[in-house]
């Protein structure tokens, strides 16, 4: 009770658009006389000073005439609520007309008030009632855009269901005729009798052509195989080891400086180790592309239980596991430049990349996701409070039980 | 040395062609084909490969049936298969030594050598047992 009324008599930023002086003064008075209503106020003659004041200050709420010198009427209220979108606004008006009131509900108005009909309580009671319902209103807006990004993400998962599947099927009739041309070459290659230069020439850029369509079929029936997994007990380490070997060449090429810490923990999991190599792969190379040349890498593994990671903030799913289970997390960390705060929001989105001019689809990280789901294993990524950018992966770790389990039954089958 | 006998079981005419053609410019092998899956076993019965290359999707009948038939039947099952697919990718082989469930797996395309190399420890393989 208590903080509704502290609440209501938080005394206001309060712009007053109003061009009769008589009005401006009788405002004026009800607004600061004790106990004051506003707490900072601006009386404008006209519309036009009324906007360039909604640049200059911060208001909360605006008390808006609708015949102004310079406008009159419902585009009074048009004009205004677009020149001042944050602001909350009650109309303050000497006629009045139902239709003409509903009317300025539409375009942005939260209240209408009647001259000389109201004294202070009452204003103070309509601003602060405006407030909340531009509060519920923004709220609503909200819930609205989270509603149509989350729409818009089944929309490209689904969308990547089919491109997947359609790929899968495309990818197969292409390999065929792709292993006559390849062999056919091959075979050309080394039976002709005294091929001249041209012909040698173009036999091996065929066969370039020829491979360069197997490289992209093969990338394509990556995409689509991605709800195919084999799970089986691994060690984490080894498949970071794994990873790395494989990055290598692009770390040394840009001078990148990559340290290990892994913990003597135990470290195993069950996953498709090539799928999980896949992700890990990822998050080195992305980070590889923050950091500047010289830049460093971290990677580092640790066990932990349970919501607590050692991480800043939450995971999006607080019963990704239960309570105190025991989990193996990975952490890629860089000293690069970090991820814009507007962009971070939407880096696991198919199809979104910073890098499109060099190349990126825009598929890596929302595969990864993919991944990771199909492990309900757990991925995030954050801008560190030092600078740059951590990847933490979380598998829940495997028991010794689970794994002997996994061997017997592995024996029965054979 | 007597030549090995291949038997190529797959529906892709021009691929099997050429493949008979390259592996018989080898001089080592005699090369059958058999495009249609369905009378798989009648013509390995009649040609007596040392050796068969499957391929898996077929229309009638899929790779994977066709090896079932051969490893039912009381002559064909000693003979070793090896299945060409266009659906893994060369890497998801290797990394399993070119075994899937006990099978010997070939990706298409893989390099000509490498299938000859496979061919070619495969057969040895069935000669010695």
């Amino acid at each position: 009770m208590d903080e509704i009324r502290k609440k209501f008599s938080r005394p206001l930023k309060v712009l007053v658009i109003e061009d009769n002086v008589i009005d401006q003064k009788i405002l004026e008075s009800m607004l600061t006389e004790p106990p004051a209503i506003a707490s900072f106020l601006k009386i404008a003659g006209k519309l036009s000073e009324g906007i360039k004041l909604v640049n200059e200050f911060p208001f909360e709420i605006a008390i808006l005439d609708l015949n102004l010198p310079d406008s009159q009427g419902i585009e009074t209220i048009t004009v205004f609520s677009r020149h001042a979108l944050d602001l909350a606004i009650v109309v303050n008006t000497g006629v009045y007309e139902d239709d003409l009131g509903l009317e300025t509900l539409k375009h942005g108005a939260q209240d209408f008030l009647i001259k000389s009909k109201y004294n202070s309580y009452v204003l103070n009671k309509v601003l602060h009632y405006c407030l909340e319902r531009k509060q519920r209103e923004r709220d609503l807006v909200n819930a609205y855009h989270e509603l149509k990004e989350a729409q818009q993400h089944l929309i490209d998962s689904e969308k990547f269901k089919i491109v997947g599947r359609l790929a899968g099927g495309v990818a197969h009739e292409v390999k065929n005729p792709l292993a006559t041309i390849s062999y056919g070459i091959t075979y050309l290659q080394q039976n002709l009798k005294t091929p001249d230069s041209n012909q040698l020439k173009v036999m091996e850029n065929i066969k370039e052509a020829a491979d360069r369509a197997d490289k992209i079929v093969n990338d394509l029936l990556d995409f689509s195989s991605l709800d195919q997994f084999q799970k089986t007990p691994a060690s984490i380490q080894s498949v970071i080891r794994k990873a790395i070997s494989l990055v290598q060449y692009q770390l040394d090429e840009k001078q990148i400086q990559l340290i290990e810490i892994f913990t003597d923990d135990h470290d195993r999991v069950m996953i498709d180790k090539n799928r999980i190599g896949q992700v890990v792969i990822n998050l080195i190379l992305n980070a590889a592309h923050a950091v500047p040349p010289h830049g460093e890498i971290q990677i580092s593994t640790h066990l932990s239980a349970w919501p607590d990671l050692g991480l800043p903030g939450s995971w999006g799913k607080p019963d990704l596991f239960a309570s105190g289970e025991k989990i193996v997390v990975i952490r890629i960390e860089d000293n690069g430049v970090g991820i814009p705060e507007n962009v971070l929001d939407k880096i696991f989105e198919p199809f979104f990349t910073s890098r499109r001019a060099a190349g990126g689809t825009g598929l890596g990280l929302s595969i990864c996701r993919n991944i990771m789901e199909h492990h309900e294993a757990g991925i995030k990524i954050f801008n560190r409070p030092e600078g740059g950018v951590c990847a933490a992966l979380c598998f829940r770790a495997l028991s010794q039980a689970q794994e002997d389990e996994y061997a017997a039954k592995k024996d029965l089958n054979h | 040395m007597r030549q090995k006998k291949i038997l190529i079981i797959d529906d892709e005419k021009t691929f099997t062609v050429v493949l008979k053609i390259s592996l018989e410019a080898l001089a080592k092998y005699i090369v059958y084909v058999e495009n249609d899956s369905s009378r798989a076993v009648a013509t390995a019965c009649k040609f007596r490969p040392d050796l068969i290359l499957l391929d898996i999707i077929m229309p009638y009948k899929e790779g994977p049936d066709v090896a079932i038939e051969f490893k039912n039947h009381p002559f064909l099952k000693q003979i070793p298969i090896v299945f060409l697919t266009a659906n893994i990718r060369p890497e998801e082989i290797d990394e399993q030594n070119n075994r899937i469930a006990g099978h010997i797996f070939i990706a298409k395309p893989t390099p000509f050598e490498d299938l000859v190399q496979t061919i070619d420890r495969n057969i040895h393989q069935s000669v010695s047992l």
